[in-house]
């Protein structure tokens, strides 16, 4: 495999900013332990589409790094929580957007909330296999907004959680902050644990009045949680021995951000102290897939992730059915 | 009745049916499943531990009340002798040099239960209590054999000893300075039962060995 860098990431926002009054379902104090501590979150507007915020976090980052999109972008990749358009992926569109020329697009969906581990891994094969330089990595998670923003849906436990937000990462075929190692792990038993449903029973193809949300088997629960506890700080030590690096020597650790219970268990199995796990839980919620991303720029912005260090990335994704880590050498030089 | 379930309901930390919803409990479930847990957490005030055992529950029970068997599955009590009260026995415990060990063993052969009463230096006061019990593996895990349950409670004696001008002079260690290697230490000697057990059941074997050594 060709060694490839995360150079940089790039994010944005949705405009609108929800707090805990208004989902109706009571408040923080007394909603279950697991939908807890989330204090406000981004809601993407109607007019915010995956494309959209892919274009406004790519044209930051192009600016950040002073990118020429027409030419430096060999590979582009997308992974988005709620499409644009079911059928087809966004990525072309975005591809046209931005006046990128890339020679591969892909559009993903199995990857969740460890997705761009897993297009850092497709980035790296593609890199290899095609002689290429360069991939653009995009995570939208916009399942907050049009979703569990609905009138409808806004009174379930498990709306406040989500949060919307976008985030982009440039990767280069060099050494400048490669990437060490990636292991992922597919857990097909698992893969039936989530499901989006209507509470009329119909599919969501079909017509109905219901608003579709993602619902997890409650007989399941306490499986979901002991899993999870399991296999995420499994392939995070299995990535940094494949990095020969020990895990007590993680500088800074970024995981998906479920809820803070997972959170606390994961820095917990892996002795990393709190200020070294960053994450964005109280202010972005449940950001999916972009949180790595997004985490990734606030290690930055806020100095956690320092030159010469090691991050280390890590999650599972829906129930369980896939998990991933990664260890990047974050600017050894 | 009613009275007295609203007396245990408005008790400080009870929670029931009656006075925490199940949604609470769940959530209170969530907050206290950790992924791993701190050794000193789940070992530092009581030590319990367990092991399935290929060999019939009587047998093993038969084994365990014998005090004498305690020469052969621990790591280093040895040289049994019994003493003018009956019942009480002396050994050596090799772990601390010249330790003179007491025993006594309470066996209740209806719960299955084997609880031996030690003490280092001293017969009086059998405050080292290693409480075990042989459960049925046909009735708890629908398969043949045993499961052995053993448990220790730090006794505030392990932290200090009460009868310094009892031990030998030369001795240094303590029992209670071993207390974080509990877990290791009667793992391992749970281990070396249950290889003695199934062997000796596996191969028709007497069970005991029978007296002092």
């Amino acid at each position: 495999m060709r060694t490839v860098s995360l150079i940089d990431v790039a994010s944005y926002m949705p405009r609108q900013v929800v707090d805990n009054e208004f989902f109706l379902n009571g408040d923080d104090e007394h909603v279950h332990a697991m939908f807890r501590g989330v204090k406000r979150r981004h809601h993407v507007s109607a007019d915010e589409s995956a494309v959209f915020m892919i274009d406004q976090a790519s044209r930051r980052l192009a600016e950040k790094l002073n990118l020429n999109l027409a030419r430096d972008v060999d590979v582009l990749i997308t992974n988005v929580t709620c499409p644009d358009m079911p059928f087809t992926g966004c990525g072309a569109t975005v591809a046209h957007a931005l006046g990128c020329r890339p020679k591969w697009i892909l559009d993903m969906h199995n990857g969740g909330c460890v997705s761009f581990i897993q297009m850092i891994s497709h980035a790296q094969s593609l890199m290899t296999s095609h002689n290429l330089k360069s991939a653009l990595l995009c995570n939208v998670q916009n399942s907050a907004g049009r979703i569990f923003g609905s009138v409808e849906n806004r009174v379930r436990k498990q709306a406040r959680i989500p949060g919307d937000g976008c985030g982009v990462g440039y990767f280069v075929a060099n050494s400048e902050s490669p990437v060490m190692s990636v292991v992922h792990r597919n857990f097909g038993e698992y893969a039936d644990d989530m499901a989006i449903v209507r509470d009329d029973g119909s599919q969501w193809w079909e017509p109905s009045t219901h608003a579709g949300y993602v619902d997890f088997s409650e007989t399941k629960v306490a499986d979901i949680m002991a899993r999870a506890n399991r296999i995420v700080p499994e392939v995070i030590f299995e990535a940094c021995r494949n990095a020969e690096l020990p895990v007590n020597e993680i500088d800074t650790l970024i995981t998906n951000q479920p809820n803070r219970i997972f959170l606390r268990n994961w820095r917990e199995a892996l002795q990393t102290p709190r200020e070294k796990h960053v994450q964005t839980f109280e202010r972005h919620g449940n950001l999916f897939g972009a949180a790595l991303p997004i985490c990734i720029e606030e290690a930055l912005n806020t100095g956690q992730l320092k030159n010469r260090s090691h991050l280390v990335l890590g999650g599972f994704s829906h129930a369980g059915d896939f998990a991933a880590s990664a260890v990047i050498q974050w600017r050894p030089a | 009745m009613q009275t007295f379930q609203l007396a245990i309901d408005n008790l400080v930390g009870v929670r029931r049916m009656e006075n925490c919803s199940k949604e609470e409990m769940t959530g209170l479930a969530m907050e206290m499943t950790h992924a791993v847990y701190p050794h000193d957490q789940i070992y530092g005030r009581y030590c319990t531990i367990q092991s399935h055992i290929d060999c019939p529950p009587e047998k093993a029970f038969e084994y365990l009340s014998d005090v004498y068997s305690l020469q052969e599955w621990t790591f280093s009590m040895r040289d049994f002798s019994p003493t003018h009260d009956p019942g009480l026995v002396t050994a050596i415990d090799r772990i601390g040099g010249e330790t003179t060990i007491y025993t006594r063993t309470i066996a209740n052969r209806e719960a299955m239960t084997v609880d031996y009463h030690c003490a280092w230096d001293q017969g009086e006061k059998l405050w080292m209590i290693y409480l075990m019990r042989v459960v049925p593996a046909e009735l708890t895990l629908n398969k043949p054999g045993c499961v052995v349950l053993w448990t220790n409670c730090r006794h505030p004696f392990y932290d200090e000893n009460p009868y310094p001008e009892k031990a030998p002079t030369s001795r240094k260690v303590w029992v209670g300075d071993m207390w974080p290697f509990f877990y290791a230490g009667h793992q391992i000697e749970l281990e070396n039962l249950k290889h003695i057990l199934e062997y000796r059941h596996a191969n028709s074997l007497p069970m005991t060995v029978g007296g002092a050594s």
